[in-house]
């Protein structure tokens, strides 16, 4: 036996070698899978924060390159994804696809200065490197801090939190904690297993130490159990260049990376391990029984009938597990239906929410003045009506999952697939998100909206037009109109006001339904994705077991009709194989 | 004068409305006090210190957590005295290492502070506790004191701190932008890049950078529309080199003498540098990483006297840009500023009665002021609501960089009367050929049209 611990690929290795002989294709898929998922088994670690904090700084001394662009002002424009890769690698990814670029050219996509306001479209900029902290897998996801945590992005920043494995908020250490921040905090903590703080440039103020004390007293107040480590990247990166240990422990980082190696990576790893392990065990375990089940049948033919009796009883039960009146599946059903409708009802009640408190707004005054505000506020709140309410259906799903395998097997602990969450992202299907763009609001908009408003003014200079010899619809007029329309007349502007109150109340339920369309559609489909998911693996299971049975009712059977010597013979292949599925047990469990 | 015919008015009005006399008084009192500015931003901003930095003491208590509790009015006195309100209860004042030490008795809700200082004479500072707070209620406290919903704001001008702008900063500024009649709030407020030696890791060239950031943010046509100017100013820096004593002189000297990999090792980081050193713990408190940087180079590159490096730092934290933005923006406008406040006063008094005899006179001071229409088309050319040709020169003229002639015609100091005039008219004409531009929108030629009445007032009178 080898004295090192079997990797979970070795152990999928030797259960496939072990099981070939045995023909069981359904169980060879299994493993397959299992191998498939080690394989792209990532951990992601989300870097967040409020911009200026030194995220980017932080990802950059975690992997000893100047990868993420620093600035000393706002710097990172795309999220930058940064994984393990033989050669240092930078693509860049966008809707439509995606495409290398040379290293050097990399501040043009990532930065602010090369690339304000994501003019180039460019939705993650992906950098492999070749680092022993990457290889194991980790992923670090450095986030634009652009708008800070209460905008747009932010929102969709809370979104992306399910599919995290953990969350590092970085923070400098020159304040304490602002209410955005600890609100951050209550919220990754609900759906991510790993939430890190981070205090940074602990180099630059003398006062660090108090802060983090703050900090971490502001952690406790808010029910927050989260760990703190204070960094100085400044340290860290003069440390990388000069090679000098003393600094590189005062930098703070050595503790980091045990943490993101020790808890984040490792329990990653062991959860990839033990739902692995898990796989190859039942896989072995299905053939050892059906092993058991001939051999006790070859020692003792009088009782081939009474075994051959009580695998049929349990190869029923298998087959009942698929039926549709199996608990499992009635768990299953009902809990999607209701979900469905919760989610539903949550996401309808927040919009309505929003929608109250928008028309309140814009009744109290001319929306003319407050529209850009307004609309900002609304896609914010929107948004982020719409990230929590994600995030919500997905704890909840979760939980349903938990609740199903509970119900499948209550005896036996058993491993969920791969849930589907967090694949896809509600806001992107919604044209921008912006009620202006979705509704012709922009400057051309303003312009329609300040015709409509000046549809009298248009009438009555089209009528002096025409008299002093113009067209009633020609651009001349239709200034004169505009001119009458900002300017309103005090009989009108009553009139006017009202009507734009009403128009901007039909941009926002127009904006609100198509937000809610799209987002329902989408909570809709992940919980059919789901469901659908959860019933084929379970069905899976079932009928793994149930052909498992079957081959042992074959065997038993089989034995019936044997001589002696073929018993013999048998009886002997069975033991050696016994002993060699033992083995790989043994072998695999080390 | 436009203050005595706000005091006309608002005698007029207290006599007419005797259950609002109390509110008019104070306005009327108000009137003839120094102009009350206030200093706002977010949590740890650095509002305390930049209001030391302004008046050259350490009067407003500053520490590493979140500090101003309380809105707190720095004033001139005869002699250094602090009240507590809502009780008006005097405390002691007690000064430990020449900062000022301020105990709460109680619940508070406001503190007055007078204090013999040449800086307050002409303005009274007022400091406020910083918005975004974890503790909520100072947070509403600021936000109520600066843009409080029932009743005009109680400053005349804002100093907007911010160390990158922020959504909570910009949703701060636009909600003291809009207030009633005046409507030009772009025009009493500065936003200040506070903080600025931090940025860029305290590089000895942070503040360049700060600079930049800072030009960045006064072209960014959304800030343009909700404050007057933009500066970046280090106001720890400020502070320590107005309060430059010769130990700590003494001290920079000792550490310029210490060789460059010493002294760079040394200042890698904070810890490093006050290891086990109360006096350079001390120092690294007074001036910060960037601080001690920056004047240790400075005294390698031969400034060799306390004064000079004082004079020095304060320039280099950009405190002088700042003091003569505030002079320019606010000084010079005080008298019109605090007309505006008053009328606002008025105007809430007027809307609360229901009465319409004043509105005439309210509007007749506020139409019929030159100043505030060029208050007003001033904040419209900021915030894009109103186009004209040459906006710079426009900006300019209406005294977007000084009321001074000299400064709205663009000529340079010492000018005489007779280049003055010359200027003038030509601006007289530009704005005349522009007001009669047929091509013009109707806004846009009043808007020519309050500019050839400026250039008027600045013909030399024959």
């Amino acid at each position: 036996m080898s004295p090192v611990a079997t990797t979970p690929q070795q152990a999928v290795e030797l259960a496939l070698a072990a099981i070939k002989r045995y023909e069981r294709p359904d169980l060879e898929q299994r493993l397959h899978q299992a191998k498939a998922r080690l394989a792209d088994d990532q951990v992601r670690l989300l870097v967040v924060g409020e911009f200026k904090q030194g995220k980017s700084m932080l990802v950059n001394g975690l992997v000893g390159a100047p990868v993420c662009p620093v600035s000393d002002d706002v710097a990172t424009a795309v999220p930058t994804v940064v994984r393990h890769a033989e050669a240092p690698v930078v693509t860049v990814v966008r809707a439509e696809g995606r495409t290398e670029v040379p290293l050097e050219d990399l501040p043009k996509f990532a930065s602010e200065e090369g690339n304000p306001g994501n003019r180039e479209r460019v939705q993650h900029v992906e950098v492999g490197l070749p680092r022993p902290l990457l290889a194991d897998g980790l992923v670090l996801v450095d986030t634009p801090g652009v708008g800070g945590l209460s905008s747009v992005h932010g929102a969709a920043t809370m979104a992306a939190l399910p599919s995290a494995d953990a969350v590092l908020l970085v923070s400098d250490c020159s304040q304490e904690y602002t209410a955005p921040e600890i609100e951050f905090l209550k919220q990754a903590m609900a759906v991510c297993p790993n939430v890190a703080c981070v205090l940074t440039k602990t180099d630059l103020y003398p006062e660090w130490r108090s802060i983090a004390e703050r900090d971490r007293q502001h952690l406790v107040d808010a029910g927050i159990k989260a760990e703190v480590f204070t960094v100085s990247s400044t340290l860290r990166w003069h440390a990388l260049q000069t090679g000098d240990q003393e600094v590189n422990t005062e930098s703070g980082y050595p503790p980091l990376v045990t943490y993101l190696r020790k808890k984040v990576v490792a329990q990653a790893d062991l959860l990839a391990r033990r739902s692995t392990l898990h796989d190859v065990l039942t896989v072995i375990k299905q053939i050892v029984d059906s092993l058991r089940a001939e051999q006790t049948a070859q020692e003792n033919p009088e009782s081939v009938q009474q075994l051959i009796r009580e695998l049929t009883e349990a190869e029923q039960r298998a087959a009942g597990l698929k039926e549709r009146s199996a608990r499992w599946q009635q768990t299953l059903s009902d809990g999607v239906a209701d979900l469905n409708a919760d989610v539903d009802y949550d996401l309808r009640d927040r919009m309505r929410e929003i929608v109250r408190e928008a028309e309140d707004a814009l009744l109290a005054g001319d929306p003319q003045k407050i529209w850009d505000q307004f609309s900002v506020w609304a896609q914010q709140a929107v948004t982020s009506a719409v990230s929590a309410n994600s995030v919500w259906a997905t704890q909840r799903a979760r939980w349903l999952a938990k609740k199903v395998a509970e119900h499948f097997d209550s005896d036996r602990e058993q491993m969920l697939p791969a849930l589907r969450v967090g694949t896809s992202d509600p806001m992107r299907s919604v044209p921008e998100l912006s009620v202006r763009e979705s509704d012709k609001f922009g400057i051309g908009s303003r312009l329609l909206t300040g015709l409509r408003g000046g549809y009298g003014g248009l009438l009555m200079f089209g009528l002096i037009g025409s008299v002093i010899g113009l067209t009633l619809i020609n651009p001349i007029s239709v200034g004169a109109a505009l001119l009458l329309g900002g300017k309103g007349i005090v009989d009108e502007r009553k009139r006017l006001t009202t009507k734009r109150q009403n128009d901007c109340k039909v941009a926002l339920r127009k904006y609100v339904d198509d937000v809610s369309f799209h987002a329902g559609k989408d909570s809709r489909d992940m919980l059919r994705g789901l469901q659908r998911d959860l019933r084929d693996h379970f069905t899976t299971l079932a009928e793994q077991l149930k052909r498992s049975l079957q081959e042992s009712i074959q065997a038993a059977q089989k034995s019936v009709k044997a001589s002696q010597g073929d018993r013999d013979a048998r009886l002997a292949e069975i033991k050696t194989e016994l002993a060699a599925l033992e083995r790989v047990v043994k072998e695999v469990r080390a | 004068m436009i203050t005595d015919e706000v005091r006309r008015v608002l005698l007029t009005a207290i006599d007419l409305y005797p259950q609002a006399s109390e509110v008019l008084r104070r306005q009327l009192i108000r009137l003839d006090e120094p102009l009350r500015v206030a200093i706002a931003g977010k949590v740890k901003a650095g509002k305390s210190t930049l209001l030391n930095a302004l008046v050259g003491e350490e009067i407003a208590p500053t520490d590493a957590g979140e500090c101003t509790k309380v809105v707190t009015w720095y004033r001139d006195g005869p002699t250094p005295r602090i009240v507590q309100f809502p009780q008006g209860k005097s405390l002691p004042v007690v000064r430990r290492d020449g900062a000022l030490e301020i105990a709460l008795d109680g619940p508070a809700d406001r503190l007055v502070v007078d204090w013999p200082s040449q800086s307050l004479r002409s303005t009274t500072l007022i400091d406020t506790p910083g918005i975004a707070s974890l503790t909520t209620a100072n947070s509403l406290r600021t936000t109520h004191f600066l843009s409080p919903e029932d009743s005009p704001s109680e400053a005349d001008a804002v100093i907007y701190l911010m160390r990158h702008l922020h959504s909570t900063d910009a949703n701060f500024l636009e909600s003291f932008r809009d207030q009633g009649v005046a409507r030009a709030t772009a025009i009493n407020t500065v936003a200040v890049i506070s903080r600025a030696d931090e940025i860029g890791g305290g590089r000895v060239d942070a503040m360049i950078s700060a600079r930049g950031i800072a030009a960045r943010y006064r072209s960014d046509a959304s800030l343009r529309g909700l404050c007057q100017n933009v500066v970046a100013v280090a106001g720890l820096l400020a502070f320590s080199g107005r309060s430059l004593r010769q130990n700590d002189f003494t001290a920079l000297s000792a550490l310029a003498a210490l060789s460059r990999e010493e002294l760079d090792s040394l200042l890698l980081s904070a810890d490093r540098f006050a290891d086990g050193s109360v006096e350079r713990r001390g120092l690294l408190t007074r001036f910060g990483v960037f601080g001690i940087r920056l004047a240790v180079t400075l005294i390698r590159q031969g400034v060799n006297e306390p004064s000079a490096l004082a004079s020095e730092l304060v320039a280099r934290s950009g405190l002088l840009e700042l003091q003569k933005v505030l002079h320019t923006q606010f000084s010079e406008r005080r008298h019109l500023l605090k007309a505006r406040s008053a009328l606002l006063a008025l105007d809430g008094v007027l809307r609360s009665v229901g009465d319409s005899r004043l509105t005439g006179a309210v509007e007749r001071i506020l139409a019929g002021t030159h100043e505030f229409a060029e208050l007003r088309l001033l904040s419209a050319l900021r915030s894009g609501a109103v186009k004209v040709p040459d906006a710079e020169l426009a900006s300019r003229l209406l005294g977007d960089e000084g009321a001074h002639p000299l400064a709205r015609l663009g000529l340079p100091r010492g000018a005489g009367p007779q280049e003055v005039g010359q200027a003038a008219f030509a601006a007289l004409q530009r704005w005349q050929r522009h007001a009669e531009n047929p091509m013009l929108t109707r806004r846009s030629a009043d808007a020519c049209r309050v500019l050839v009445r400026t250039c008027e007032g600045l013909l030399p009178r024959r």
